[in-house]
């Protein structure tokens, strides 16, 4: 999130757009990360119980994940805008559940929604917090197409670092002894 | 009438728990990985080596995403495209380790921890497969248990469990 961990509202879901997807891309990403029949061939997908060419649930995520940058983007560059600084966002531990509900095919229009469902202070990142995050799309018929668990990780505006990590960091960023540190 | 795709592979009766699967190995360049950010996670650490370098990755890495999309095609051409796959049910358990930098070199296993038949559609079975990526330097990268479904040959015999 753009805005500052302690300034992200939770339980508030936030419309992160949505996507319409061509056949073509379907069979494009299929090809390089999912080459599955019925991923990349609309003659063979016929015989599968889809009945046709669907989306690789990786492909459907993979644009839900774009969706979020850009709505974060979009934000930092509002907060900048009017002349504050931008919380920072930072790389993502893991999901903890995903669940593929229903297929996307060649045509549909999925929106994606985010809710922060929680938040903490990380344990094992000094400085950084940790969202809870639920992602949720649907498809132009009001289906469910998947629903899940993020964790991502957000600086935290009020930390100040104890005397021994900032001697730790600074021990770290010495060339030689640094690698050391870094093991 | 049998799947003219799928007839002659793997059903679900012909795996058994425990199998082990090699992954890779697939070496990833700094082209792949602005390739995919672009597309699908342009935040500056995937995109640009300064802001990657002041960030906590430390340095020009792939999206998880990536590395995650790379393990399941690493899993496609080991397992998948060889059983009459149904498609993939989701997921659990997805940790990101440690960052793919550019120019390491992702490989790992899958292993087959669970069979069962499905409840609601006897002609369904539910695999699931755990996955263990390591960079070149036998790092653990990335770790995700993955719930496929797959034709069961004869749905008549044997009740679901």
């Amino acid at each position: 999130m753009t805005r500052w961990f302690e300034e992200i509202v939770t339980n508030e879901p936030i419309a992160l757009g949505s996507h319409t997807f061509t056949e073509q891309e379907i069979i494009r990403f299929g090809k390089r990360y999912d080459p599955q029949y019925f991923h990349i061939d609309p003659e063979a997908a016929r015989h599968s119980h889809f009945g046709g060419l669907i989306a690789s649930g990786w492909h459907t995520v993979s644009v839900g994940h774009r969706k979020m940058v850009d709505r974060l983007e979009a934000e930092e560059e509002t907060v900048r805008a009017e002349g504050g600084t931008p919380g920072v966002s930072g790389p993502s531990p893991g999901v903890n559940r995903m669940d593929f509900k229903a297929p996307v095919r060649p045509g549909d229009t999925v929106s994606y929604t985010l809710t922060v469902t929680g938040k903490r202070a990380s344990n094992s990142l000094p400085g950084w917090g940790l969202l809870f995050n639920l992602i949720e799309a649907h498809n132009q018929h009001g289906e469910l197409v998947y629903s899940a668990d993020l964790v991502g990780f957000s600086k935290l505006r009020d930390y100040r670092m104890p005397l021994r990590l900032r001697l730790a960091m600074a021990l770290r960023n010495i060339p030689g002894i640094g690698k050391v540190f870094r093991r | 009438m049998p799947n003219p795709i799928t007839h002659d592979r793997r059903y679900f009766e012909d795996l058994a728990e425990g199998e082990t699967f090699a992954l890779g190995p697939m070496k990833v360049t700094k082209t792949d990985i602005i390739e995919f950010a672009t597309e699908f996670d342009p935040f500056p650490f995937h995109l640009d080596e300064k802001a990657a370098k002041q960030s906590l990755l430390g340095g020009l890495a792939a999206s998880g995403w990536q590395t995650g999309g790379l393990s399941l095609r690493m899993l496609v051409d080991a397992l998948l495209s060889r059983v009459a796959s149904m498609g993939g049910l989701g997921f659990a358990g997805l940790k990101w380790k440690r960052p793919l930098m550019k120019g390491d070199t992702l490989s790992g296993t899958a292993t087959i921890t669970s069979l069962r038949r499905s409840n609601s559609r006897p002609e369904m079975g539910i695999l699931t497969v755990a996955f263990d990526m390591h960079n070149q330097r036998g790092e653990q990268v990335m770790t995700l248990n993955l719930a496929n479904l797959v034709e069961v040959r004869n749905p008549g015999a044997g009740a679901a469990q």
